[in-house]
C-alpha cells in the first residue's frame, strides 16, 4: 500500500499558516499526489494556536491522518500540544534556540524568522517551510516555482526566494531526514477545493442563481466563494440583515422563479426555522445549507460537529415533508448542492444539505469543478392559465403545477395558512386533511431521485459500520488501512431524511453493527431506530469538536 | 386595463363591518385598475393580521407570508424579478414590530417595493394588544396598567434612515386623499411606505 505522509504547520494567527499549507497542497497536487487537508484555528483574528495539516499519498486517500511526519513550529512552543501526533521518525522543525526535546521525534532548531528577515519579511516564513518540505520530499523545484508564481502574482519573486532559502537550508542541515517517496509522474489537473467551495460550484453548475446568507462560521466560505463569482456567473448574492431576512428574501426569490439557497450554521439555522415550515406549507422549494459546528448556542465556533442532525430533520413547526441530504465527501458536497436545487424545484419543498466544519473547511484534491457539468432535472412550469389556477391541485404524486408571476391567468396565492387548491385560506377538516396528505405524497414521489445509502467493502464482511456525513471519510480511510481480510464493511447513509426502508435489508444480516457519529447522542442511530428495525451492537461517538482520525478508529476496530 | 371586477376573487371580505381595511382594499383595487400594470405582473405580499387577511380578496399573484416577514419576502421577489410590481400589505404590528429589521433594511436599500401599513395602533387579529404605535398611556389587554413606551412614528424615523425614500401618512377616513396617496405610492420609483391611519371598530375603544 502507498505510504501516507502528513506535514503540519503550527503558529499564531496572522502568519500565513493556512496559506502556507494551501500552497504546499497545491504543489503536491501539481505533482500528482492525492491530498486531504485539515485545519484548526481558534475564533480570533491574531495570535492563538493555528494549525494546518496536509496529508498526502500517491494513491487513494479519504481522510487526514493523525500521525505527523514533518511538523513546523513557526514561532516557539507550538509543537508541545502535539506530542501524541509524533512518531520516533517525526521531524519537528521549530524556530527556537534552546528547546526542551520532545519525548518522541527529532526536534531541530531552524532559524525561520531570521531567514525570513534575510529574504525581506516575516510574512514569507510559511513559504520557507514549504521550501524545506519540498527538499525533504524530493519535489520538483520547477513545479514548485510555477505554483508559487501562480499563487502570489506580484509577490512571486520574494516567495520564490523564500522557497529557495528553505530548500537550501534543508539541503545543508536536514538531509538526514530525507524521506523515501517518489512523486508520481504524469499530468495532474486536479484542484485544491474545500467542502464550501465544492458546494458553491455545485450551486453554480446546478443552475443556482440566488444565494443569501449572514456570515457564520463554518458556512461563511460558501458566501465568500459565491459573492466573488456573482458577476461571472450572473448570481444574486445577498448578505441580508439577519438570518430571518436571509431565509425570507430567498423564499421570495424562489416564489418568483429563482433556484435559491441560503447558508448558515446552527445558530442562524435556528432563526430560519419559521421559513422552513413556511416553505413546507406554501410549497416554495428552496435549499438550506446547514454547516454544523458544536453548539449549544455560540459553542465552539471554529470546530466540527454532527450535533444538528435531529434538529435539521425536525426543523420547522408543524408537519410537512422535507428532504435532508448529508454529503459524505467534498465531491458529494458538489453533487448534492446541485441535486438539492433540483429536488427543491421538482418537489416544491425545503431541502436541507447538512455539512459540518470538518467537511466544509477541509480541502482536498478534486477534479476541476469549474468544468464539471451536471444535467438538471427538468421542471415544468405552467405557460398560461384560465384565471382559476389550481396551484395546490390534489394530484396522485402530490406535486401540483407551478406558475411564475408574469404568467397570464395563473394568478394564485402562496399561502402560509392552510389553503384550498387555489391557495385561498381554508379551515375545514376535509381540505386540511387533503392538503396535508397531498404534500406528504411528495416524499414518495421524490424517493427515486434521493441518494441511496452506499455499502463499501466485501460481501463477506460480518461487521457493519454505519455512518453519515463527514465521518465517512475517516471510516473509509480506516477500512483502507486495516490489514487485508478484515471483517468490516461500511454503510454510508446519504439521505438522512426520509429514511429509505431498504436500509433495514442492507443492515439486518450483520451479526455486529457499529454506528460511528461525531456527536454526543448518536443522532442518526436514533433516527434509524425510529424508522426501521435497526439494532446496533455498538455506538461510537466523539463530541469534542474534533473529527475522528482513521488511526483512532482502527484502534476501535481491532 | 384591468377592471375592478377582475381584481376580485370569489371570496368576500371577512372584516368586521365598519373596519377601515375595507377603505384600503377599495383604494388599492381602484389604483391597480387605473394603472397600466397587468394583474399577472403584480405581486402582493401580505403580512399576518387583519390587514393581511386581504390576501383572499384581491386577484393578483400573491404571497400570504409570515407575521413580520412580508417586506423581506417582497424584497426577494423584487431583487430576482425587477419586472414585477411588488406591493406589501401589513399591519402596524407586523411592519413596525415583528418585522422592523426588514423595514430598516428595505429603506436603507431603497428597495423598489410599495408598503401599505394599516396602522390601527393595535394587534387586532389577536384581539387587541398594544402595538409599536399605541399612544403612551393607553390601556390595552396586554398593558392594563397603560403603555409606558414611546410610540414609533414611521414618517419620523424612516426618513432618518434614508431621506431618498417616499413616506406618507394619511387617514383612511379621508377617502379622496387616501386614494390619491395610494396612486402616488404605486407610481413612486423606489421604496414607498404609506402609513394609513385606521380605526379598529372592535378593539379600538381601548385607545379612547
Ligand atoms: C411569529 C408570530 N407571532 C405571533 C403571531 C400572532 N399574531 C397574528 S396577527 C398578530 C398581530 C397583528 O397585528 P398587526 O400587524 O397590527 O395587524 P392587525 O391585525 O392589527 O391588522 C399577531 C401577534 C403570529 N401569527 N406569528
Ligand atoms: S378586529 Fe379591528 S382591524 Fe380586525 S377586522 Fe375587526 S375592525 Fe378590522
Ligand atoms: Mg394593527
Amino acid at each position: 500500500m502507498e505510504k501516507v505522509f502528513t506535514i503540519k504547520l503550527a503558529g499564531p494567527a496572522g502568519l500565513g499558516i493556512k496559506s502556507g499549507g494551501q500552497l504546499l497542497s497545491q504543489i503536491l497536487i501539481a505533482h500528482g499526489f492525492s491530498v486531504h487537508d485539515y485545519n484548526e484555528y481558534p475564533s480570533l483574528v491574531r495570535g492563538g494556536h493555528n494549525t494546518y495539516q496536509v496529508t498526502f499519498t500517491t494513491g487513494e486517500l479519504f481522510a487526514p491522518h493523525h500521525t505527523v511526519d514533518l511538523f513546523f513550529s513557526i514561532t516557539p512552543g507550538h509543537w508541545q500540544q502535539h506530542l501524541k501526533e509524533f512518531t520516533p521518525n517525526t521531524l519537528i522543525a521549530a524556530d527556537e534556540k534552546v528547546a526542551a526535546a520532545p519525548t518522541t521525534g527529532h526536534l531541530e532548531s531552524v532559524p525561520l524568522k531570521d531567514m525570513s528577515i534575510e529574504v525581506g519579511t516575516v510574512i514569507v516564513t510559511n513559504t520557507i517551510c514549504v521550501g524545506l518540505a519540498a527538499f525533504l520530499f524530493h519535489l520538483d523545484p520547477e513545479i514548485c516555482h510555477a505554483q508559487i508564481t501562480q499563487q502570489f502574482g506580484k509577490n512571486a519573486e520574494m516567495n520564490i526566494k523564500a522557497f529557495d532559502a528553505g530548500w537550501v537550508y534543508a539541503q545543508k542541515h536536514l538531509s538526514a531526514y530525507l524521506q523515501s517517496v517518489n512523486p508520481p509522474k504524469g499530468v495532474a489537473n486536479r484542484k485544491l477545493v474545500d467542502g464550501n467551495e465544492a458546494y458553491g460550484w455545485g450551486f453554480i453548475q446546478g443552475g443556482g442563481n440566488f444565494y443569501s446568507a449572514y456570515p457564520m462560521t463554518p458556512a461563511t466560505g460558501a458566501l465568500h466563494f459565491l459573492a466573488a463569482k456573482q458577476q461571472e456567473y450572473k448570481l444574486h448574492v445577498v448578505h441580508a440583515e439577519d438570518e430571518i431576512g436571509v431565509a425570507s428574501i430567498a423564499s421570495g426569490a424562489a416564489f418568483a422563479g429563482a433556484r435559491a439557497a441560503v447558508g448558515t450554521s446552527g445558530g442562524g439555522f435556528a432563526l430560519m426555522n419559521e421559513t422552513i415550515s413556511y416553505c413546507g406549507v406554501t410549497e416554495i422549494g428552496m435549499v438550506f445549507y446547514l454547516v454544523s459546528r458544536p453548539g449549544p448556542a455560540t459553542g465552539l465556533p471554529t470546530y466540527t460537529s454532527q450535533g444538528d442532525l435531529l434538529y435539521a430533520i425536525n426543523s420547522g413547526h408543524g408537519e410537512f415533508p422535507k428532504i435532508v441530504l448529508a454529503p459524505s465527501s467534498q465531491l458529494e458536497s458538489f453533487e448534492f448542492s446541485a441535486l438539492s436545487l433540483d429536488l427543491a424545484a421538482a418537489y416544491q419543498l425545503p431541502v436541507l444539505v447538512v455539512s459540518d466544519k470538518f467537511l466544509a473547511e477541509s480541502a482536498v484534491s478534486l477534479e476541476d469543478l469549474s468544468q464539471k457539468k451536471v444535467t438538471p432535472l427538468s421542471v415544468e412550469v405552467v405557460k398560461e392559465g384560465d384565471g382559476h389556477f389550481k396551484r395546490y391541485a390534489l394530484t396522485p404524486t402530490g406535486v401540483s403545477p407551478v406558475a411564475l408571476p408574469g404568467t397570464k391567468g395563473a394568478e394564485f396565492i402562496a399561502n402560509s395558512y392552510e389553503h384550498d387548491e387555489y391557495g385561498y385560506s381554508a379551515e375545514d377538516s376535509e381540505t386540511t386533511v387533503a392538503q396535508l396528505e397531498k404534500r406528504h405524497r411528495k416524499l414518495d414521489s421524490a424517493k427515486p431521485n434521493l441518494p441511496k445509502a452506499v455499502l463499501h467493502g466485501s460481501p463477506k464482511a460480518t461487521k457493519l459500520i454505519v455512518c453519515w456525513g463527514s465521518v465517512a471519510g475517516p471510516v473509509l480511510e480506516a477500512l483502507r488501512l486495516l490489514p487485508a481480510g478484515h471483517p468490516y464493511a461500511a454503510l454510508v447513509v446519504r439521505t438522512v431524511w426520509p429514511i429509505d426502508p431498504e436500509i433495514e435489508a442492507l443492515t439486518k444480516n450483520y451479526p455486529e453493527i457499529i454506528t460511528v457519529e461525531n456527536n454526543q447522542t448518536a443522532q442518526l442511530t436514533t433516527v434509524l431506530r425510529s424508522q426501521i428495525n435497526f439494532h446496533p451492537t455498538r455506538v461510537i461517538t466523539k463530541f469534542d469538536g474534533r473529527p475522528f482520525y482513521p488511526e483512532e478508529l482502527i484502534k476501535e476496530f481491532t | 386595463m384591468t377592471t375592478i371586477a377582475e381584481l376580485r376573487t370569489p371570496h368576500a371580505p371577512t372584516w368586521c363591518p365598519g373596519c377601515d381595511d375595507f377603505l384600503l382594499l377599495a383604494g388599492l383595487q381602484q389604483a391597480l385598475a387605473a394603472s397600466a400594470i397587468p394583474t399577472e405582473k403584480t405581486v402582493i405580499v401580505y403580512d399576518i393580521g387583519c390587514a393581511g387577511n386581504m390576501a383572499d380578496f384581491v386577484h393578483t399573484y400573491a404571497v400570504h407570508s409570515l407575521h413580520g416577514r412580508s417586506i423581506a419576502v417582497a424584497m426577494g421577489i423584487k431583487l430576482f424579478r425587477p419586472d414585477l410590481t411588488v406591493i406589501v400589505i401589513g399591519g402596524d404590528g407586523g411592519i413596525y414590530g415583528e418585522g422592523l429589521n426588514h423595514l430598516v433594511a428595505a429603506a436603507r436599500a431603497n428597495s423598489d417595493i410599495k408598503v401599505f401599513v394599516s396602522n390601527n395602533y393595535l394587534y387586532s387579529l389577536t384581539t387587541g394588544q398594544t402595538s409599536p404605535t399605541t399612544p403612551k398611556g393607553a390601556k390595552t389587554k396586554s398593558t392594563p396598567l397603560g403603555v409606558t413606551n414611546e410610540p414609533l412614528v414611521a414618517s419620523r424615523f424612516i426618513p432618518a434612515i434614508n431621506d431618498q425614500v417616499w413616506v406618507q401618512k394619511v387617514s383612511a377616513k379621508n377617502i379622496a386623499e387616501l386614494n390619491g396617496e395610494i396612486k402616488e405610492a404605486l407610481n413612486h420609483q423606489g421604496f414607498a411606505l404609506l402609513d394609513v391611519d385606521e380605526n379598529c371598530v372592535s378593539f379600538g375603544k381601548q385607545l379612547r
